[in-house]
């Protein structure tokens, strides 16, 4: 039976499922008393609207098993275009690091299709998987203390948008246009989406 | 019903209960820091609990331009003629709350009324910034529920043991933190003994309200309304939630002392 642990006396926290972020959101918030959820690359955590007794604790290891049977369609998300321009700061860094020439780092880039796997870090911070592995970094060793909200940037296999002016460590390639990447209707980015960047 | 904006210092915003329900798209809870204090406020002047307030953290003077009730949360309801003024200090807590008989009207933007600095929604109040009336209906003044007056935070002890040095617990536990000035509603920072860390590698994990975060400094960051979902810093210990009212009522420089149990088996560690 699937362990947990508690994180607090109104969250519990358990190892990932085999599933896609939104189909566990999903199943895990019509749990009794969820009122939200957070999936993390090798996490979950579901919080609670009151403490819960030892009678809901006692079912929790069983649900966390059905997660990994839960309905889950990884082609639900959608398709989303995002305008590039590939002017970041770190694009030569980037270049230089992966024995690429910056043209080929932009071109490799705008060529894949991305899924949002989770979301975390600030709000509407899509952390987006299926950057080629030919762009694989570790982060920066220094963080910066503020990156503009629009930028693009990569991380080990994932890239992102920062949603918001905020500190950042990862590389940084470009920024994207015309679009707000979150607002008063909530993120651009959904878990699931499927996210291509054109120059 | 009208007010004006006379004077505004420090962190200065309308606060509601918060928007529970998107923390899986990177939206933290918000809503008041101390809740409890933010319904009393509201409860004073028979407001329904998640009625628009203003928490001041820091100093506010407002003026009626139309004859208002108003109400804190440690004063009683008072009535305001047009031209008058009134002021309110968190001194000497961290934090008050301003409710205005019917509400403050604030735009209902993804499920809350309240300013959500990190999501960019809603804003620090401003001198010459003008408030009207949401017009809530009177409700039934309730009784409020009673809070714990004094002894020390209560902490569950986790979720993440390995990440820290033996001893960390019992240093947490027996020491007293100051809380630092550079605290906010993302996190309130505390000073005092580090705690020992080991080298077990950091991975970003799903965060929670009242969790003290550790970075490699070993000082503590109790997460608040505000906080990122995820975070790479190992949880040591989190706030129980009937405590969190307290802590967070701590005047900044003021000290805390915490006491933890295991919540399996509800052993003291102390």
């Amino acid at each position: 039976m699937a362990d947990w642990v508690p994180l607090g006396d109104r969250a519990i926290r358990f190892a990932r499922p085999p599933r896609s972020a939104q189909a566990l959101v999903r199943a895990v918030r019509a749990w009794p008393g969820v009122i939200d959820v957070v999936v993390a690359r090798h996490d979950v955590a579901a919080y609670f609207d009151a403490a819960p007794g030892a009678p809901e604790a006692a079912a929790w290891p069983a649900r966390i098993d059905a997660l990994a049977t839960a309905p889950d369609d990884p082609a639900a998300g959608r398709d989303i275009a995002l305008r590039a321009i590939y002017n970041g700061p770190d694009l030569e860094h980037v270049a230089a690091a992966t024995g690429l020439s910056s043209d080929e780092v932009c071109a490799r880039h705008a060529a894949a299709t991305y899924t949002v796997e989770t979301m975390g870090f600030s709000p509407g911070f899509a952390y987006l998987g299926g950057l080629p592995a030919a762009l694989e970094l570790p982060r920066r060793t220094t963080p910066r203390t503020r990156v503009p909200a629009g930028t693009i940037a990569i991380a080990g296999l994932q890239t992102a948008v920062y949603p918001f002016d905020s500190p950042g460590g990862w590389h940084l390639i470009g920024s994207v246009t015309g679009v707000q990447m979150f607002g008063p209707d909530g993120p651009l980015l959904q878990l699931g989406d499927r996210v291509r960047f054109v120059s | 019903m009208s007010l004006v904006v006379v004077r505004a210092a420090g962190l200065v915003t309308v606060q509601d209960l918060g928007r529970p329900g998107r923390m899986h798209e990177a939206v933290p809870p918000g809503g008041a820091l101390v809740q409890g204090r933010l319904i009393a406020a509201n409860r004073a002047v028979q407001n329904p609990d998640d009625a628009p307030a203003i928490e001041v953290l820091g100093n506010l003077v407002i003026r009626a331009e139309q004859a208002l009730q108003v109400a804190t949360d440690t004063s009683s309801p008072r009535t305001l003629a047009a031209g008058d003024e009134f002021a309110v200090t968190s001194e000497p807590r961290r934090v008050a709350y301003l409710a205005v008989r019917g509400g403050i009207s604030a735009p209902l933007v993804l499920g809350g009324r309240g300013t959500l600095l990190c999501a960019g929604l809603g804003g620090l109040l401003r001198a010459g910034q003008r408030f009207t009336g949401a017009g809530l209906a009177v409700v039934a003044s309730r009784p409020l529920p009673a809070e714990r007056a004094a002894g020390p935070i209560r902490l569950l002890v986790g979720p993440d043991p390995d990440h820290f040095a033996p001893g960390a617990l019992e240093l947490l536990v027996s020491s007293e933190y100051r809380i630092l000035p550079s605290s906010n509603r993302v996190g309130t920072r505390l000073d005092g003994p580090a705690l020992p860390r080991t080298g077990a590698p950091e991975v970003s994990r799903p965060m929670v309200i009242g969790a003290l975060e550790v970075p490699r400094d070993g000082k503590p960051i109790v997460l608040g309304p505000e906080h990122p979902t995820t975070g790479g810093y190992p949880i040591v210990a989190v706030v129980a939630a009937e405590d969190l009212g307290r802590l967070f009522s701590i005047r900044l420089g003021g000290t805390v002392r915490f006491t933890g149990t295991f919540p399996t088996d509800e052993t003291s560690v102390r």
